[in-house]
């Protein structure tokens, strides 16, 4: 019964998106093409950090992509030109944004991440929209479901699945949604851009997932590895069914 | 008519695989508290009335329980407490599903057989303390404007002060 209701939902859902958000560009073959990526886990370079090579496991199936149109480049902040520890040059060096696409899932952080090799690591990937210009690009819902979080730079979905996806550096004043509020997918949350508060980052979106895991009766929520779903997500984008 | 049906079963099917391993966490219940759920003077309607369907033990940070310009966005099986505090953000989460049983991967299991009474975690611009009480997860998190040099995201200090500070006020089996 459950299974009849939530399928009715995410039916009458995708009815309803038709009329709230713009069509999706048409596919580009080129794009589709062109596109091309590492596996999942492999860092670049070797020392920002270790990755859960070999994990291709899709944890989050049937995703919309998070950004609403292609190209977009996931790889790393920090470590790609003109970041922190990255080569020299600028933020919007055209390398950057480039195929093929590196994942940076675990990379090297501070922050305690079980799942990573290293017991640290970064708790989701990093993604740039088309081109390095603010406020002119949407992130969009990845599913349906309510919004159940506006703060000062991030934005949390918990979609039908009972998953969570945090959305950080969008443009505030320019939000689409607010707390409480049911979300469709594809729907349009807010513009990609660099805002962390007082603190300086680049333009970027931050993606994560976080979802229940259960073993034997015991239960943890936990940051899961994105970058295979994103992959799966982003190729049907380009084929045009997102 | 044919042509109509065969999608729809399609994705049914397809639906019931994709979430043929989630379901909802068995929690043993709390023994009632009827001072923390039933207090003198009476919580927010924000709170009471958002909360009324809520399939799970509530908590909240004592500090904040008649706050009556917190946020409230809940639901059968999870909710989230937003509360505004100048330059940082404390939210509070309860969720009582699960989307994946015995994962592939073993370690997965071997953190959930690990995981502590209360995990402390620094994450990108926030604080969090992440527990499982009665069955169910919940997470407490704050955003500070400053997340590099607010002690607040910081340290565990105030994120610990907010986990000792929790008392029930609502949710029903």
């Amino acid at each position: 019964m459950r299974f009849l209701l939530l399928f009715s939902l995410l039916f009458f859902s995708s009815c309803k998106e038709k009329s709230a958000t713009p069509p999706p560009k048409p596919p580009s073959t080129a794009e589709l093409k062109r596109f091309s990526y590492y596996p999942a886990g492999v860092l670049k370079p070797s020392t920002s950090g270790w990755g859960r090579k070999g994990d291709n496991y899709i944890y989050a199936p049937n995703i919309r992509f998070p950004i609403e149109s292609a190209p977009a480049y996931l790889n790393s902040q920090v470590y790609g030109i003109g970041g922190l520890h990255g080569p020299k040059g600028s933020l919007c060096d055209q390398r950057n944004y480039q195929y093929p696409w590196r994942d940076n899932y675990c990379e090297t952080r501070s922050w305690s991440m079980p799942l990573c090799p290293a017991g640290k690591g970064h708790q989701g990937v990093d993604i740039r929209a088309s081109s390095c210009e603010k406020r002119k690009y949407y992130a969009v819902a990845v599913e349906d479901g309510v919004i159940t979080y506006v703060g000062k730079y991030s934005v949390s979905l918990r979609g039908v699945t009972g998953r969570t996806y945090r959305y950080l550096h969008l443009d505030k004043p320019t939000l689409r949604v607010r707390r409480g509020q049911q979300i469709h997918r594809g729907q349009r949350i807010g513009l990609v851009s660099d805002n962390m508060g007082s603190t300086k980052t680049s333009i970027h979106l931050h993606f994560d997932i976080k979802q229940t895991i259960r073993v034997d009766g015991r239960s943890k929520r936990v940051y899961i590895p994105p970058y295979s779903s994103l992959v799966d997500a982003y190729n049907r984008l380009l084929q045009g069914r997102p | 008519m044919k042509l109509l049906f065969r999608p729809l079963f399609i994705s049914t099917i397809l639906l019931l695989l994709v979430h043929a391993n989630s379901g909802i966490l068995e929690i043993s219940w709390p023994k009632p508290n009827p001072k923390q759920e039933k207090p003198s003077i009476p919580y927010p309607k924000v709170l009471t009335k958002n909360i009324k369907n809520t399939k799970l033990p509530v908590y909240i940070p004592s500090h904040y329980r008649y706050d009556k310009k917190m946020s409230v966005i809940a639901g059968n099986y999870f909710y989230t407490i937003i509360f505004e505090e100048g330059k940082h953000i404390i939210s509070i989460a309860g969720d009582r599903t699960f989307q994946e049983e015995r994962p592939a991967n073993r370690d997965f299991e071997k953190i959930v057989k690990k995981s502590q009474e209360v995990e402390f975690t620094q994450e990108e611009g926030m604080m969090s303390a992440d527990f499982n009480r009665h069955g169910v997860n919940y997470s407490i998190t704050v955003e500070c404007e400053e997340p590099k040099s607010d002690p607040h995201c910081t340290s565990e200090l105030f994120v610990t002060n907010l986990y000792n500070q929790l008392i029930m006020v609502g949710g029903h089996p």
